[in-house]
């Protein structure tokens, strides 16, 4: 079969890439579009007012702010990275998910107002196929550089993203799997969106069922009602799912069966309690998932828990705390001239399957930066080094901490909700 | 009036078992079928029944047309997963013993690993009196067979004082009798209890080597009447009993919500019937083949089947109790923990080869075989026996 044939003459998607990514890296460094801009007072202050840096910046610009000067702005043309062939090529081939997972800026020098910087950038390499928690992909890496008006480096910056085949199936990402329901169990979801647990009973000899069904087994009535359970109960039996990953839920979890003190038995997971701390016969008591508009579900807490939620990273208070309000998301991500839609357009955020608008990149360089003075007031920066995790959403609070792990490197951690949002390693330059 | 001794095997077949098959389960159902009637030394053209699983994706009039059978007289389904495993011998064994047909081919064949693969995540619940049942599960991420039988695994831990080791004693067994099968995934691998111990969690108190492999691949057998059967070349395995049985309340594996969670009520019937089918008692039974798709289930089984008390299945099997040259031994093939995955099918044909005296792990004195099928689930069971 020729078409046989033509398959087999034609180099598989990973050759092409390692040809591509060999062919690019042998091309070395070439010029990036220009800055727009000198660097400038203006541009500045915009970036201090809108990070909430307090910092003193009437000498130098801050150095987090490198990659700002190299920004195009809001124009239709993209400026382009030394990755833009390989990343389409793997758009092409199926890759279609990106991630970004590292950021790492290195400074020469702070520069100055007024100083022109030439950007230039090449690429730095690719690694895959991998197996990673987001599906199979490539690691892409590319370097931007900036040179002063003497040609000599003031900044480089390493940039990696992820390129994945996309899961059909995302742990913990989708919702929790919608029950189907029929005539006959109808009133039990609509109970749990009236926050009531609701149990069948036969109108006729009253016992009580759960599941529910057309036809009481005991006396064969089809008349039925229900009562509300008190919602308080005992663990009957519960496990505690590790593998493999199920929609809307994120392991460990647990899932127990309930015996009510009314006879019937119920299931459902125990929340706001540590998998190792569930037993046999603990007391438990209903609560209500909100899952969306149309689902609400029966869950269970320890009968003790207290009826607030307690706040998920209970330790140690962060060194600052910034509430990620629209504004805050939307005037950064302006600040740092970057355009991108999902740092300002909730609708079309959450048309491209995000939660919401969300911090970009060069802010969370920005913060990381801000952290690292908080804690070394006056020390000048060498580098800084992100490992990027989930998302920073508006209307989440983001965090921060940091600690020195020696005389010149620091550690800063920005979590929120969802996790930590960035793992940094920021070093500092010997004072003399 | 019963079934008991009037319908025997007389032929097995079987594909190799595999991570991935790379061939359609159509034609993997077709080539084991193929097998298993030259086995019976029968062609297509003396089949007139087939039956499989509910859950087989190949029907009987596509295996009926690949075979180049002329017609069926018989064709029927036995649904509920691996429960199915022996109730396609018992619907085989109603049919040739009443002379609904005289031929019967029973099949299961699936790509489970390489394809659909039934330890992954349920999804979706569909509308129909199975889907509402998965849907008082699959929205809390209650949504895999091995989260289903854990619970009931805890329950039985809690009131008879099993252990981890207790059910890792039976992974090792399993994959100490594959180790000598060359058709066994496992073969040449057994495993020692400190790696079972160390392996991961699936869902606690499960771990991963308390958890059948996945597998591709096909099994078939031949059924006729025990008559023909003894024209034909390979010495009978005598179906002595055929059981399929429910409990109470009985649900696809969520059997939480009445009764004892440390109990398999449908496979108590199952055994109840046996006895009485085939007038014997475990005493009489030399190997047993118990379906092992998770280790906790095989001490309940040894319980609900009377090999043991309630609770005392964890002294059952320690020392060896178990294993090929123990009180009973159990899957001499390995089992799907240890030789593969088919649903049960390869188990049946176990049971068969050692009444034949020709299994790689042979026992000696083998006169009756009890077998089972998935568990948790409506169920399934048989005892085959040799020709006096």
């Amino acid at each position: 079969m020729t078409t046989t044939q033509e398959a087999a003459a034609e180099p598989s998607v990973h050759d092409r890439l390692t040809e591509l990514a060999g062919r690019l890296a042998a091309a070395g460094e070439r010029p990036a579009p220009p800055c727009p801009d000198a660097v400038n007072t203006a541009m500045i202050r915009n970036w201090t007012q809108a990070l909430g840096d307090s910092g003193d910046w009437s000498r130098v610009a801050p150095p987090a702010m490198i990659q700002v000067w190299s920004m195009p702005g809001l124009v239709s043309e993209k400026g382009g990275s030394a990755a833009d062939e390989v990343l389409r090529l793997l758009d092409e081939s199926g890759y279609t998910g990106v991630v970004a997972t590292n950021c790492e800026q290195t400074y020469d020098r702070y520069v100055r107002a007024g100083e022109h910087l030439r950007p230039a950038m090449r690429f730095g390499g690719l690694a895959g196929p991998k197996k990673t928690a987001m599906g199979e992909g490539y690691f892409v890496t590319w370097y931007q550089t900036w040179y002063d008006e003497d040609d000599r480096r003031v900044a480089e910056m390493l940039f990696r993203v992820l390129k994945f085949r996309p899961r059909k199936r995302r742990a913990g990402a989708a919702k929790p799997v919608k029950p189907a329901t029929s005539l006959d169990t109808a009133f039990f979801w609509e109970g749990a969106k009236a926050g009531e647990l609701r149990i069948q009973r036969c109108a006729d000899c009253g016992r009580l069922r759960h599941p529910p069904g057309p036809m009481c087994p005991s006396c064969h009535s089809l008349e039925r009602d229900h009562i509300v359970a008190s919602g308080r109960g005992v663990v009957h039996s519960y496990v505690v799912h590790h593998h493999p990953p199920v929609p809307g839920r994120t392991p460990p979890f647990v899932v127990a069966v309930v015996e009510l003190e009314e006879g019937v038995r119920v299931v459902g997971n125990v929340l706001r309690c540590d998998p190792d701390d569930v037993t046999i016969g603990m007391p438990v008591r209903v609560t209500f998932e909100d899952v969306d508009d149309d689902l609400t579900l029966p869950q269970w807490i320890p009968a003790d828990a207290p009826d607030d939620e307690p706040p998920p990273h209970p330790e140690e208070p962060a060194l600052l705390e910034i509430p990620l309000t629209p504004t805050f998301v939307i005037a950064t991500a302006l600040a740092t001239r970057d355009f991108t839609p999902v740092h300002h357009d909730t609708a079309l955020a959450r048309a491209q399957g995000t939660k919401d608008i969300f911090l970009n990149i060069l802010t969370t360089m920005g913060l990381v930066q801000r952290a690292a003075l908080t804690v070394a007031p006056g020390a000048v920066l060498e580098s800084i080094s992100v490992r990027l995790g989930v998302p920073a959403y508006a209307g989440d609070t983001l965090r921060l901490y940091a600690e020195r792990a020696d005389a010149t490197t620091l550690t800063v951690r920005g979590a929120v909700s969802l996790g930590d949002h960035v793992t940094a390693t920021v070093k500092l330059k010997e004072t003399p | 009036m019963s079934v008991s001794g009037k319908a025997a095997i007389a032929g097995i077949g079987a594909t190799e078992f595999s991570k991935e098959s790379g061939r359609s389960e159509l034609r993997l159902a077709v080539e084991a079928c193929l097998e298993a009637i030259r086995d019976a030394g029968l062609e297509p053209s003396d089949v007139d029944g087939l039956v499989t699983y509910a859950a087989d994706t190949s029907s009987e009039i596509a295996v009926q047309r690949e075979l180049g059978i002329p017609g069926l007289r018989f064709f029927s389904r036995v649904d509920y997963g691996g429960g199915a495993a022996c109730g396609t011998v018992a619907h085989a064994a109603m049919a040739v013993s009443t002379g609904q047909a005289d031929v019967v081919v029973c099949y299961r064949a699936f790509n489970e690993r390489s394809g659909h693969r039934f330890g992954q995540a349920n999804s979706s619940a569909r509308a129909d009196s199975t889907g509402l049942e998965f849907s008082w599960h699959l929205p809390y991420g209650f949504a895999t067979p091995a989260a289903w039988v854990a619970m009931q695994a805890r329950r039985y831990m809690h009131e008879y004082g099993a252990t981890g080791e207790d059910f890792g004693r039976v992974a090792v067994a399993m994959r100490r009798h594959a180790a000598t099968n060359p058709r066994a995934w496992f073969h040449g691998r057994p495993i020692t209890l400190e790696e079972h111990q160390t392996s991961r969690w699936i869902v606690d108190p499960l771990r991963l080597l308390d958890c059948c492999q996945e597998s591709d691949g096909g099994v078939a057998l031949v059924v006729t009447s025990v008559e023909r059967a003894r024209d034909l070349p390979r010495p009978p395995a005598v179906v002595t009993a055929a059981a399929q049985g429910t409990g109470p309340d009985q649900m696809m594996m969520f059997g939480y919500y009445t009764g004892d969670l440390a109990a398999l009520p449908a496979m108590g019937r199952v055994g109840r019937t046996l006895w009485w089918q085939s007038g014997l008692t475990p005493g009489d039974i030399r190997t047993a083949i118990l379906y092992d798709h998770f280790t906790p289930f095989v001490l309940i089984q040894l319980e609900e089947l009377g090999f043991c008390g309630r609770g005392e299945a964890k002294d059952y099997v320690k020392d060896g109790g178990i294993e090929l040259d123990g009180r009973l031994p159990v899957n001499p093939n390995g089992g799907q923990l240890g030789e593969a995955y088919i649903h049960g099918m390869n188990g049946v044909a176990e049971a068969v080869r050692q009444i034949r005296g020709a299994s790689v792990n042979q026992l000696d004195g083998v006169e009756h075989v009890l077998v089972t099928a998935g568990t948790g689930v409506p169920t399934s069971g048989l005892i085959l026996s040799a020709l006096p």
